[in-house]
């Protein structure tokens, strides 16, 4: 229990919880895959592979930020370029 | 009042010289009957402005907390609040919290005490504690650091924590 991996994993749990709120697919839908992703990898212990699945979750990180700014964008284009 | 609301440059500046000179003639200038132009709005302040001052200061703290208790007009109503909130108890915490906790999906509404366990009587993970301390962050407006939040395991003890937090004792 005392694992020091184990503050980073909730950190980056609650940031991709804090991400999903807005994602397009509905809220609940990430919170269940999200669970289930960290569900899947709950019996590693080995740090080398605990702290790659950390890299990659915060690789996800940046896909959903790049996500909210494409769709951002996207918004903003058609309010001003599509009405012509 | 729609009057008001019109949008002519006569109406608002004689709106904006009504709210200047204050409560002296509010009510006999805005009141009275503002759509027929800025003329008759300060022809109507002129009288209120010749009263004596003894008579106006006296009236005019009584008009003032009036004006701001009683909601006379939807146009002009101005009851301010400044976002401040009732003032949390004991009780009002440990309320919220359970109601928290009764919308999170995956406890069972009939089982939880306030003295429950979450993982032990309940039977959610490590993540349902996180995600149950993210929803109290939300409810509350503040954030839990994760070295404390990591010890909140039962309704009784995040009441305890807000209300240590938040300066609310008995």
């Amino acid at each position: 229990m005392a694992n020091p991996m184990r503050s980073a994993v909730i950190t980056l749990y609650k940031n991709l919880l804090h991400l999903g709120r807005d994602y397009p697919k509905g809220r609940d839908y990430f919170r269940n895959r999200l669970k289930a992703a960290f569900m899947k990898n709950k019996d590693v212990t080995d740090p080398e592979k605990i702290r790659e699945l950390i890299a990659r979750g915060e690789f996800v990180i940046k896909e959903l930020e790049a996500l909210y700014y494409l769709r951002k964008y996207r918004a903003m284009k058609k309010r001003y370029y599509e009405s012509k | 009042m729609p009057g008001l609301l019109a949008g002519s440059p006569q109406v608002m500046a004689a709106r904006v010289l009504a709210r200047c000179i204050g409560p002296l003639g509010r009510r006999s200038a805005v009141w009275c009957c503002p759509s027929s132009g800025s003329l008759r709005v300060v022809a109507a302040l002129v009288p209120a402005a010749r009263r004596p001052f003894g008579v106006l200061f006296g009236e005019q703290h009584k008009r003032r907390s009036e004006a701001t208790r009683v909601p006379r007009s939807s146009a002009v109503l101005q009851w301010r609040r400044f976002g401040d909130l009732p003032p949390l108890t004991l009780e009002s915490i440990a309320e919220r919290v359970m109601y928290v906790l009764k919308l999170y999906d995956k406890i069972n509404p009939e089982k939880l005490q306030s003295t429950s366990h979450f993982m032990k009587d309940l039977g959610l993970d490590s993540l349902d504690q996180v995600e149950i301390i993210m929803a109290m962050e939300d409810e509350f407006g503040f954030e839990i650091p994760d070295a404390e939040a990591e010890k909140l395991m039962t309704p009784e003890e995040i009441v305890q924590y807000i209300a240590n937090k938040k300066d609310v004792y008995e």
